[in-house]
């Protein structure tokens, strides 16, 4: 494979067939060597499958990421290499079909629905190591005001995505595909919600690093 | 709503972990992670390098994974390690 400067891939890559296919080519060999080193190194979630198994998913996803790549070859600012940007664009393709397969049956309804957590209070005593009874009290009511800060602070929109996102550990973008909206939107509602969040804890004399002490191990 | 204890911590975290209105949002971030991946990968500091992009990145597990794979990647190629597929 040749190495390319940023000049000579950007003119490689939309100049004749005779010199696009083999840019093409290495690129899209390229970006497979990426995101199978991606896949098999760094993703022990897979590590059940197979060599083939993976090399297979980095096939598919270095063809799609090369498409997009091709089709997104005006926004290429020159701030990296080249095949810097490239990889960023197949990174965030992987990682994003990942996220869709694993949370395909994750919905935003079971988050509000009635009774499917445990009471507050009961729990938070039934959880309390403490051997200190006035420490066990104490963290309680804070539990309390922190679940009711939650009705009381933020819009259900905003409650939602902060349980999914902040509790649930749910990735942003899958949230965002739920409500409707895009990551970046979400990530900006949720921004105010734990503003809100806190300046409501705050009002009520919870500071965070009052709250951080109390509930560490 | 009623919240688990463990629940409740990731809470507390999350919102000591907001930050002031004028940082980035996803797409801005985004934007510049190739440039800074490419930096950390050399073995440059995060914290010293557009401290905006890292305060996203505390902030954003999405913008955050996107870019540590980016890293994990550019380390392995620098590396020679990227040869070793199949
Ligand atoms: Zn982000």
């Amino acid at each position: 494979m040749i190495e390319r400067t940023n000049e000579q891939w950007l003119s490689d890559l939309t100049g004749p067939p005779e010199v696009q296919a083999p840019a093409l080519e290495d690129l899209r060999q390229r970006l497979q060597r990426g995101i199978f080193y991606y896949l098999s190194r760094e993703r022990s979630d897979l590590s059940h499958l197979a060599t083939h198994e993976l090399n297979h998913m980095a096939e598919d996803l270095a063809q799609d990421a090369t498409l997009r790549v091709i089709a997104n070859l005006d926004s290429f600012r020159g701030d990296s290499r080249f095949t810097t940007w490239a990889t960023k664009i197949a990174v965030r393709l992987a990682i994003s079909d990942l996220r869709r397969a694993r949370y395909k049956d994750f919905s935003l309804d079971g988050l509000t629905a009635e009774g499917d957590t445990l009471p507050a209070t009961s729990d938070a005593l039934a959880s309390n190591h403490s051997p200190n009874p006035e420490h066990a009290t104490e963290r309680s009511d804070v539990m309390l005001k922190i679940d009711r800060a939650l009705d009381e602070a933020l819009t259900e929109r905003q409650r939602q995505a902060l349980t999914a996102v902040a509790l649930q550990d749910v990735p942003l973008e899958i949230v965002a595909e739920r409500m409707g909206t895009n990551r970046n939107a979400l990530y900006k509602l949720l921004h105010d919600a734990r503003r809100k969040l806190r300046q409501h804890l705050e009002a009520q004399g919870l500071s965070t690093d009052y709250m951080l002490k109390l509930f560490e191990d | 709503m009623a919240l688990h204890e463990d629940e409740l911590r990731k809470l507390i975290n999350c919102i000591v972990t907001s930050h002031q209105d004028d940082c980035l949002d996803c797409e801005s971030c985004g934007q510049q992670l190739d440039c800074l991946a490419e930096l950390v990968a050399q073995g440059r500091s995060l914290d010293d390098l557009m401290p905006e992009v890292t305060t996203h990145l505390c902030c954003c597990r999405d913008c955050f994974e996107e870019f540590e794979a980016l890293v994990a990647i550019l380390r392995a190629e620098q590396g020679g390690q990227l040869d070793i597929s199949g």
